[in-house]
Parts: structure tokens; C-alpha cells; sequence
């Protein structure tokens, strides 16, 4: 029966924690080889005159960290994790993982699936059961341990962690979901994420990071997500990170892909305190592409550094980067978003482009975008803005009947529309456009309720006692209010 | 209650500049209304004032409607009043469809913002309010698209984005239609039409007009009264209705121009010897 560790990061929490795990000898090996790294590199402080997230983790006391909280995996699960199964934003769903703080307790995978060779598993067992495929990938390629001190970290202390391999040419229809708990107060959690999608295969990954517990003692998320796209395949990430005000989240993730694989990354970052994301689009083989679409919106202290990623390094590779977000409160966010076009990296498109919105006046927002071109034949662009609501917008929907503060939601709903449309999994814009609605303050449900109607339901035809026709034409010629 | 709207005496400032400069008009229910006068001479800051544009700085004078001074409310609370703006140059909001957009609006001018039940108040928390079910809104929109013969794929589009001119004028019409005011401020709503689109704006606002509409119709050119017949014309020239009186003056005005009704500088108020 595994045991907590008591609070701390040391050479042998790492050693205790595989012993614990009854690992083989090559993972205690790369535990400790990652601890000295760890040790070895200095903390990350961020440039002059940054919003100061990565100063803030500088001054985060993970001392007081439990680095291994495991949960018993045969034992029922909380009511606040089976509620958030029941209205997760995948109901028909190819298969299932839940990791609660450092275990994984609940596993399922379609046996059709299962038939084809697929795995899913938490990544304790892939180590047991599949060390060849672990040992290649885990950590080598894709997140290197030494991508930052925190990587470092995470690669000496990860736990449960998910494992998903498809083998070539399958196509998996159905999301598969994963679902990241912290309830424990004062704990650190390494969630990792390995996918391995074979030559021409492909999958939907829905990933969902949530917190349930009280208190002001935080706690650490700091999970990894590593994407292999082989020959032709291709790959939807989608994230949704809600994780509650006392939870400090470090996040990288990175997809590298061979010859014509692609990628498509759709991040909805709400939660969590501070937060360190790092995303990447590695475009190794030729004719790959990746795409990128990202969501936030921060209130309270809230502080997110977002660092995004389009590594072309091989010809003809397409990557776009769309990021829009809303600060509130007093919150901060920077964006660096880069584009680095190697010189090998001929016929390369890539676009990226970083809207924000200011709803008060404490709030703060930076955006970097650069580009770094080592070739000649390339086509870039970058753009980025960050203002606040329009007054002329405010005055035409309030001579409209609408009050000034209703007036504000409204449009903050159409600067994110555009960027929901892009999300190809519909629970999860439905899930978004309640979320921003209910972050706004002084918000009716029913505003929520109108907007989804009004961007999702009208493709529904007919189907009330109101339905009216127009003087006898053909049913088509009704309004038909669809999605644009 | 009468469905009056009474200026009275009414001075506004832009960035401390006069524009307004004792205005007085009653428009009624049921009349159709004409606001003539030169580019400048206040027509459109007439328009914004009375739906409260915060741009603009009332100095003095009143504006009344429905038996109450409306100076103080907000542009959202005149609108649920039932007072209308079709502005001149409407504002396109990205992202918010013509549905979403108008179901709000419906919403908010029949329902008010009241919650749903009494002594239920909105305290900052997500609450349920009155709200229109899809499909009678569906059904209600699509009555006036058909009497505006308005086009279908108006309403799958973001609020006035990458709408023709003419596209913008019908679809403040057909807002009007279905936000049913008691009285409506049309600001320059025949300005930038061809002919043809002219004309469908003309039959659209004669299709809306009866008893239970009142209409100010601002405009510079007297071409749009070719199709809709006020009831009264009226002159503006620099901040004040100089000069007032039936149908026939809009043709009186055709013919001679604006500048027989300057008003003198004495009357304007400016110094002889300035």
C-alpha cells in the first residue's frame, strides 16, 4: 500500500517514491539523472520588467510540498469527481482516465479498441508493461527533462500519468477523456501525458484539469503532455484548465510530428493562481502542420505566463497560433508567442496572432510576438492587441434596451466567438461560453442559455409549435440560423 | 399615458463646444415628424441627446416623455421606455450574431431587467430572468422579416459586420419593427441608398407607420419625403428649429435652399461687433 510522502523535494524523496512504485533500475536512473538537473539549474527569474510569473514560482515554497499523495484506486471516488464525470464535456467517449493527485484510479477503454491494439493505461503500468515504448519516449524527444528546472522536476517526481499508443492506421471517433484531480492541500502533482499516435492514425484527447478542496495552503500541478504524430496522423488536444484559486499550475506540452502529421491544440485556461504554460508545435517532418487555438480568461490576482511555440524545421509546414483572452480583477498576463522558421525550413506558412480584452483598470496584459527566420522562402505573419470595450459598441446595444454592464458581456461574448467557432469539440464551447458568462459579474443564466441558443441550437429546424413557414416556400427557405 | 416626447429649451456640448442651442419639438404618437437642416446644424447631436449618448453634455433644457424627465436615465432605460434610434451610422460588434443580439434586446425592451419573480433580485450571482423561448422569438423576428421582406441570412451574421450600407439601414429597421416603439428617431436613414435602396427602406418605414408609431425623421436631403409623407417639417440650423410647418415646406425648401433661414447674429445671441 503506497504512502504519502511527507513534504519536501530530495534525492531520496525520489529514491523512496520508485521504491515505493517497485520500479525497474532505468526509471530510478532517469528519476535521479532528472533530480540533478534539478538541482543543477537555477530558478528561472524572467526578464526585466515582465508581469513577474516566473518570479512568483521563484518565491513558491515547494518545501512544503508533499511530493507523492497517492490515492487508493479500488476505493469509490469523491462526489465532486464522479459529479464532474457525469457532466464532463465528453458523453460519448471512446475511453476514460482519472488521475486523483498522484494515482491513477479509474481506467476504460473500448474493447473494439482494445482488439485493435490500442493502449490505454496510466503510465506506472506502461513502465512495467511496455519499457521499450516508455523508455524512447518518455521524456527524450518531445519534453526533454532538461526543457526547464521545472521539467526537471517533474521528470524526478511524476506519478500515475496516462499512456495512450495507437497503432497505425486506426482512427479512434470518439474522444478519449482524462480527468486531472487535485484535492489534497499542500501537494505536488506530476501528471504526465504520453501519446504515441502510429503512422496514419488518429485520435480526439479531451484533458481536463479540476481541483476540489478548500483552504488557502496551496497546492503544485505540474504536469507535462508529450504528443508523437507519425507519418500522416494526426492529433486534437484539447484542454480545459478550471483548477481552483489555490492551485499553482506549470504546464508544458509539446507535439512533434514526422512527414504530413498534424496537430491541432485547443487550450481553455480559466483557473488555477499563477500558471507557466509552454506550448509547442514541433514540425520535424515535411508537410506537417499544427494548429493552436487558445482561450483564457483571468480575474481575481490571477497570473498566467503563456509561451507559445511553432518550431518549423523541416519544408513546406504550416502552423497557426490563435489566442484570445479576457482579464478582469486585477490579474496579469504576458503572451510570448514565437515562430522560429529554421533554415532547412523552406515553404513555410506561419501565422500567429494574441487579442486581449481589459475590463478594468488594474488589470494588466503584455504581448511578445516574435519571429526568428532562418530561410527564405517563408510566409509569416504575427499580430497582437490588447484594448478595452468600445464605447460606441456600448452605446448602440444599450439604445437597444440593453443595461450598460449586460452591454459589456455581450460583446465580450463576440470577442471570444470567433475563436470558439474554431473549437471543434462542442461541449467544450458550450462549457466555455457558460464559464465566461458566469465570470462576468452580476451575469443572468439565462444570458449563457441565449448565446449557446444562438450559436448552437438554431441548426435545429422545425422542431417547435412556432415554426412558421414563408408564404408557402419549400422549408429551406426558413430562417436558418446556423453556425457561421 | 401619452406617448409624448417633449423637448423643451434643450443645449448640448461635444468637447465643450455648443451644438444644441434651445431646441423645442413635440413629437406624438402617430405623426410623422421631418428634421430638416444643413450638414452641422445639430440634427444628429438632436438624435443622440435624446437617447442619452454620453459623448455629448446636456447644458440646459429638458426632455420629456411619457410624463417623465428622461435627462437622467440611462440610454438602456429610454429604450425600454420604448424610444427608438436608428442611427445613421450603426456600429458593427463582431462575433455577436443578429439572433443572440436581438433576442437580448426583445428581451430586455418587453421584460425589462426585472428577475423572474418578485422580490427575486440579481445580486451578482447567475440568476434566471424573464427570457423569450427560442421559438416564439424565431416566430416574432420571422413575422417582421416577412413584412420588411427582409433576407434570411441577415440574422446568421455578426451585428452589422460587413453589412452594405443599405444592409445596415434595413437591419435598423427591421430592429425597429420588432422592438415596437412608441416613438422612433431615424438619424439620416435615407443617406448613402441608391434609389432602389431607397425605396425599400421608404416602403419599410410606411409598412411600420400608424397610430401607435411616432416618427422623427432626420434627414438632409428632401428626396426621402418623395416616399414618406410627414405629417410636419421642420428646419434646423445651428442648434435651434427655426422654422416649422407642413408637408409643403420640405418642397418650399427643395426649391430655395437652406439660407433664406439663417437666423440673423442677433438672434444667434452673438455679438454684433464680434
Amino acid at each position: 500500500m503506497p504512502k504519502a510522502l511527507p513534504s519536501g523535494f530530495s534525492r531520496s524523496a525520489v529514491e523512496e517514491l520508485s521504491r515505493q512504485k517497485e520500479e525497474p533500475e532505468w526509471m530510478l536512473q532517469k528519476r535521479l539523472q532528472a533530480w540533478e538537473i534539478y538541482e543543477q539549474t537555477p530558478t528561472p527569474l524572467g526578464r526585466r520588467g515582465d508581469l513577474g510569473t516566473l518570479r512568483m514560482f521563484s518565491n513558491f515554497k515547494f518545501q512544503q510540498l508533499s511530493p507523492y499523495v497517492p490515492s487508493n484506486g479500488n476505493g469509490a471516488l469523491p462526489i465532486a469527481i464522479e459529479q464532474s464525470l457525469e457532466e464532463a464535456l465528453v458523453d460519448q467517449r471512446a475511453g476514460l482516465v482519472v488521475q486523483r493527485n498522484a494515482s491513477v484510479v479509474r481506467t476504460e477503454l473500448d474493447e473494439e479498441l482494445k482488439r485493435q491494439g490500442v493502449i490505454l493505461t496510466d503510465l506506472d503500468s506502461a513502465v512495467r508493461d511496455y519499457p521499450e515504448l516508455v523508455q524512447q519516449y518518455f521524456m527524450t524527444t518531445c519534453v526533454p527533462v532538461n526543457t526547464s528546472k521545472y521539467t526537471a522536476l517533474h521528470a524526478a517526481f511524476w506519478s500515475g500519468g496516462i499512456f495512450l499508443y495507437i497503432p497505425r492506421g486506426v482512427e479512434i471517433e470518439d474522444p478519449i477523456l482524462a480527468q486531472i484531480w487535485i484535492d489534497s492541500p499542500a501537494s505536488a502533482t506530476f501528471a504526465h501525458t504520453l501519446i504515441i499516435a502510429d503512422e496514419q492514425s488518429s485520435v480526439r484527447f479531451v484533458e481536463e484539469h479540476n481541483s476540489a478542496f478548500a483552504g488557502e495552503q496551496p497546492s503544485l500541478l505540474d504536469d507535462v503532455v508529450e504528443v508523437y504524430v507519425k507519418n500522416a496522423a494526426h492529433v486534437e488536444f484539447s484542454n480545459m484548465q478550471d483548477l481552483g484559486l489555490n492551485v499553482w499550475n506549470i504546464t508544458n506540452k509539446n507535439a512533434v510530428h514526422e512527414k504530413d502529421g498534424s496537430t491541432t491544440w485547443v487550450l481553455a485556461d480559466l483557473g488555477s493562481k499563477v500558471m507557466l504554460s509552454d506550448i509547442g508545435v514541433g514540425l520535424a517532418g515535411n508537410g506537417s502542420a499544427g494548429e493552436l487555438v487558445g482561450v483564457f480568461f483571468t480575474d481575481h490576482d490571477q497570473r498566467y505566463s503563456i509561451n507559445t511555440l511553432s518550431d518549423h524545421a523541416s519544408t513546406a509546414t504550416n502552423a497557426e497560433t490563435l489566442v484570445k483572452g479576457v482579464l478582469s480583477g486585477e490579474s496579469r498576463v504576458e503572451f510570448i508567442g514565437m515562430i522560429r522558421v529554421r533554415p532547412k525550413a523552406q515553404q513555410t506558412a506561419s501565422f500567429l496572432s494574441d487579442h486581449t480584452l481589459l475590463l478594468s483598470d488594474k488589470c494588466r496584459a503584455e504581448s511578445i510576438p516574435s519571429l526568428e527566420i532562418g530561410a527564405n522562402q517563408v510566409s509569416a505573419s504575427h499580430g497582437a492587441t490588447t484594448g478595452k470595450i468600445d464605447e460606441e459598441q456600448l452605446f448602440y446595444l444599450m439604445v437597444r434596451g440593453i443595461a450598460r454592464e449586460e452591454a459589456e458581456r455581450i460583446i465580450v461574448q463576440g470577442f471570444f466567438e470567433p475563436v470558439l467557432q474554431r473549437i471543434p469539440l462542442e461541449n467544450l464551447r458550450t462549457r466555455l461560453r457558460r464559464s465566461i458568462v458566469h465570470r462576468m459579474s452580476g451575469s443572468f443564466e439565462s444570458e449563457a442559455d441565449t448565446w449557446v441558443d444562438a450559436q448552437e441550437r438554431w441548426e435545429v429546424e422545425g422542431v417547435d409549435e412556432y415554426a412558421v413557414s414563408l408564404d408557402n416556400k419549400p422549408a429551406e427557405e426558413e430562417i436558418q440560423l446556423m453556425e457561421y | 399615458m401619452e406617448s409624448e416626447l417633449i423637448i423643451k429649451n434643450l443645449h448640448a456640448n461635444i468637447e465643450g463646444k455648443p451644438i444644441l442651442r434651445g431646441v423645442d419639438l413635440v413629437v406624438k404618437r402617430g405623426e410623422v415628424h421631418a428634421l430638416m437642416g444643413p450638414n452641422g446644424s445639430g440634427k444628429s447631436t438632436l438624435a443622440n441627446v435624446i437617447m442619452g449618448n454620453p459623448k455629448y453634455e446636456v447644458t440646459d433644457g429638458e426632455i420629456w416623455f411619457k410624463g417623465e424627465n428622461i435627462l437622467e436615465y440611462s440610454p438602456d432605460r429610454r429604450a425600454r421606455m420604448r424610444l427608438f434610434l436608428a442611427f445613421q451610422y450603426p456600429m458593427s460588434i463582431p462575433g455577436v450574431s443578429v439572433a443572440n443580439f436581438l433576442r437580448r434586446s426583445l428581451e430586455a425592451v418587453r421584460e425589462g431587467n426585472k428577475p423572474r419573480e418578485e422580490g427575486e433580485n440579481p445580486t451578482g450571482q447567475a440568476t434566471k430572468r424573464r427570457s423569450i423561448p427560442p421559438g416564439e422569438f424565431r416566430k416574432q423576428l420571422q413575422e417582421k422579416m416577412r413584412l420588411l421582406k427582409v433576407d434570411n441570412s441577415f440574422i446568421n451574421r455578426s451585428i452589422n459586420d460587413g453589412f452594405s450600407g443599405g444592409e445596415k439601414k434595413r437591419a435598423e429597421i427591421l430592429q425597429m419593427a420588432l422592438l415596437e416603439p412608441e416613438i422612433a428617431l431615424m438619424d439620416e436613414t435615407d443617406s448613402g441608398l441608391d434609389i432602389d435602396a431607397l425605396k425599400i427602406v421608404s416602403e419599410s418605414v410606411n409598412a411600420l407607420r400608424g397610430p401607435q408609431l411616432g416618427i422623427l425623421l432626420i434627414t438632409h436631403y428632401q428626396r426621402i419625403l418623395n416616399y414618406i409623407t410627414p405629417d410636419f417639417v421642420h428646419v434646423m440650423y445651428d442648434g435651434r428649429i427655426v422654422k416649422s410647418g407642413g408637408k409643403e415646406l420640405a418642397l418650399e425648401l427643395e426649391e430655395k435652399g437652406y439660407e433664406w433661414l439663417r437666423p440673423s447674429d442677433e438672434e444667434n445671441g452673438v455679438a454684433a461687433n464680434a
